[in-house]
């Protein structure tokens, strides 16, 4: 087992390596460089270009910065931003990350509990007419041509019903005489966030052995409502009651993607939860359980939805790991501030440090997770790991 | 001689029972029925549009979804709106000029004066008989565009998914035969493959190539058989390799390959043909994507329909210039749709789990 992972975390190294020259390749193949427009510039005095390319080090052959920016790399310096000159790339992850995670996270907490719910429940009333329909509406939802629904969804709330804002992060008049500054109010959200999930995390898993399907669900309600009536007294007390009107700005602006989003990603997990509650259905020991006589309901819940549970956490681990990958189109639609329009502004500017930093972040992001999805394959199934020994 | 021929024919009828069984499985599941359809609509439509310009029913000048215009004239009157709202016949900004009526704010050259009547372009046009879903702001008709969009979502699916899935059957099949190194190999490829971001991939080779519908069916599709298909395919291998009658052929005396090809090929291939009608699906909406941000040099496609739509700002217009917006963005919403629901219904045809009973 150790000589397999010492084998793997080999092979790690020497993909990640490939991965930094495969990218660097790439993004020096894109014609012209990120200070083109400068000579649109009649005034610009001669040699200026010249000199600007050599202090950037652009002005060496391809095979000698390649080398400089992996040694660089190792050494934990990712350089300077071409575009936003003094900030480095890790001071500009640090200040998009939190709000791409912030709004994809939630989305997909929602989309994966309620797609799970529904999925459920369209397995059980398989065959009948509501179940056709609303699995035709949620094969509808899973395919739309994204762009274009996100286009309508704004027309329609943002335009034509006026209801919410239109993309952006914040109304930037509203914060004119802010005593905060904007990240601060955002990190407190996300704390509070956290928080608050948490504990209901926290009140779920407690009244998960609960026998009676019935006392569990009221109280799962109660600690629901508890929860509520907390975070309301939190904002109304102290030191978040001054915050509140700007944090009340950002959720505002969050409302339309989230809602979007979550209308697409939750029927991918409502659909994908009932291929595989039909597969479970047809095992003995539900049959065992109908033989028993257990209701319907326990059927369902305990015995079927469980067994079901499990490719729906690996789909979920998975769409964690693609997050920043797929916030690239939602983030330019909505004009949201994150890692996705980061990315896009990155390559489109040719700011190959800023580039190749947020590359290498999700690089790393994805290695590390299908490391980890390999090796508790491995250690799951006996078969990958005598093979790896022979 | 006799007996060859005899066993051809065996294994012919076999065949044929085989495609009619299965039919009658797919045939169940209404869900794939009603995808087959669509995608059946789809095919049509995408081969309507020659078959009209040929025979002469549609002319090229008129109908080409590229170059195509009709000088489309209307009467209008020419008003001047007002500088505040609300007035007697206008309540809000947005409801002057109303129906037939013209800025006289907006006209450039016409010498029309207010309260007259001038005949102006009418572009966009509505529909009407000779344009089915009306014209779009240069005057080509949408309902050809929506054709030609059709046979390139077409030709792009397919080709693609073909290309993908050949590669990730190929690699994963290999992968899983002979293991050691060359699965080492193969499977931190795909890793690499999948470390990329795709969206961001496709820009940056969109900017230093000039992406026919060709080359992108061949960059999705190698990006799509290299990618995390290989391994999904590599599983379903490894489950084939260790059944008996693969014993039994390298018992008999069979070759790596002939092994390889003739019986471990086939168990995969219905996984395979899965895979590749959920990846047309894939392969359309990518490169609806792409020439919605305007990054493909492709004459005519649904996606570019809408980008043309919303750089025009119709978009924000509502549902007065409806057949821009909503034509190309329902047709490819339903064909992915489709092929997506063809592919659940082959699922039930080869997975005995998922049948109804």
């Amino acid at each position: 087992m150790y000589k397999y992972i010492f084998k793997r975390i080999y092979q790690l190294v020497i993909v990640f390596f490939l991965f930094l020259v495969t990218s660097y390749i790439l993004f020096d193949s894109i014609p012209g460089n990120a200070f083109q427009n400068m000579l649109l510039n009649p005034l610009l005095p001669p040699g200026a270009y010249e000199q600007v390319l050599a202090l950037y080090g652009l002005d060496k052959p391809l095979s000698e910065r390649i080398v400089l920016y992996i040694t660089n790399f190792f050494k934990g310096d990712f350089g300077y931003s071409y575009k936003y000159y003094p900030k480095t790339p890790i001071e500009l992850i640090a200040e998009r990350l939190p709000r791409t995670l912030m709004l994809f996270a939630m989305v997909n907490i929602v989309s994966f509990y309620t797609g799970f719910l529904v999925g459920k429940i369209l397995a059980w009333r398989r065959g009948s007419k509501s179940e056709t329909w609303i699995t035709i509406t949620s094969v509808f939802s899973y395919t739309v041509f994204y762009p274009w629904f996100a286009l309508m969804m704004l027309w329609f709330f943002g335009y034509k019903m006026d209801w919410l804002p239109i993309g952006k992060f914040l109304y930037p008049e509203k914060w004119y005489d802010a005593p905060f500054d904007s990240d601060v109010i955002f990190t407190l959200m996300i704390k509070f966030t956290v928080i608050v999930s948490i504990i209901q995390f926290l009140i779920y898993m407690f009244t998960r052995n609960i026998e009676s399907l019935n006392s569990k669900r009221n109280l799962r309600f109660f600690g629901f409502i508890l929860n509520i009536v907390g975070s309301f007294i939190f904002w109304n007390t102290g030191d978040a009651l001054t915050k509140k009107i700007y944090a009340m700005d950002i959720a505002y602006h969050m409302i339309l993607p989230v809602i979007t989003v979550t209308i697409v990603a939750f029927a991918g997990t409502a659909l994908l939860t009932r291929t595989t509650m039909m597969e479970v259905l047809k095992d003995d020991y539900i049959l065992t359980a109908r033989a028993k006589g257990l209701s319907q309901r326990r059927i369902r819940d305990r015995h079927a939805a469980r067994n079901a549970l499990l490719p729906v956490v690996t789909s979920f681990i998975f769409t964690i790991v693609t997050i920043i990958d797929g916030s690239v189109l939602t983030e330019t639609i909505f004009s949201w501030p994150g890692m996705g329009q980061l990315i896009l502004d990155s390559v489109l500017n040719e700011d190959i440090p800023v580039a190749m930093a947020t590359f290498s972040f999700i690089g790393v992001f994805a290695l590390v997770a299908h490391f980890i999805a390999d090796i508790s394959y491995a250690y799951l199934d006996p078969r990958i790991r005598i093979q790896s020994q022979g | 001689m006799d007996n060859l021929k005899n066993e051809k024919e065996i294994a012919k009828s076999l065949r044929r029972k085989a495609i009619s069984k299965n039919w009658k499985l797919f045939k169940q599941s209404r869900l794939g029925m009603v995808g087959l359809i669509i995608v059946f609509f789809f095919f049509i439509l995408s081969i309507l549009q020659p078959i009209l310009f040929l025979t002469g029913i549609w002319d090229q000048g008129t109908y080409n979804p590229v170059v195509g215009y009709v000088d489309q004239t209307q009467d209008f009157l020419v008003v001047e709106c007002p500088k505040e709202f609300p007035t007697e016949k206008y309540e809000k900004r947005t409801d002057c000029p109303g129906r037939n009526e013209v800025n006289i704010k907006t006209l450039f050259y016409s010498d029309g004066e207010v309260g007259e009547t001038i005949q102006l372009n009418l572009q966009p046009a509505p529909p009407s008989r000779d344009h089915i879903l009306g014209t779009d702001s240069l005057g080509r008709d949408v309902f050809s565009q929506i054709m030609e969009g059709s046979q390139v979502a077409f030709l792009l699916g397919i080709l693609s998914a073909t290309l993908g899935v050949g590669i990730s059957t190929l690699l994963g099949t290999i992968a899983a035969f002979f293991g050691g190194r060359v699965d080492a190999y193969l499977m931190r490829q795909s890793d690499l493959v999948l470390m990329l971001p795709t969206l961001p991939l496709l820009f940056i080779i969109s900017a230093f190539a000039e992406l026919k519908i060709w080359h992108l069916a061949v960059v999705l599709g190698t990006i799509g058989g290299l990618g995390g298909s290989v391994i999904t395919i590599k599983s379903q291998a490894l489950q084939v390799k260790v059944k008996p009658f693969v014993d039994s052929a390298r018992i008999t005396g069979g070759s790596n390959m002939k092994i390889l090809f003739s019986h471990v090929l086939p168990n995969v291939a219905p996984l395979a043909l899965l895979f590749m009608v959920f990846s047309v699906t894939g392969a359309i909406a990518s490169e609806s994507v792409l020439s919605f941000l305007g990054l493909l040099n492709i004459e005519m496609s649904w996606g570019l329909m809408i980008y043309l739509a919303q750089v025009e700002g119709y978009i924000f217009s509502g549902l007065k210039f409806w057949w821009l917006i909503l034509p190309a963005g329902l047709s490819v919403t339903f064909l992915t749709g489709g092929f997506y629901l063809v592919g659940r219904g082959l699922d039930e045809v080869f997975n005995p789990r998922l049948r109804k009973r």
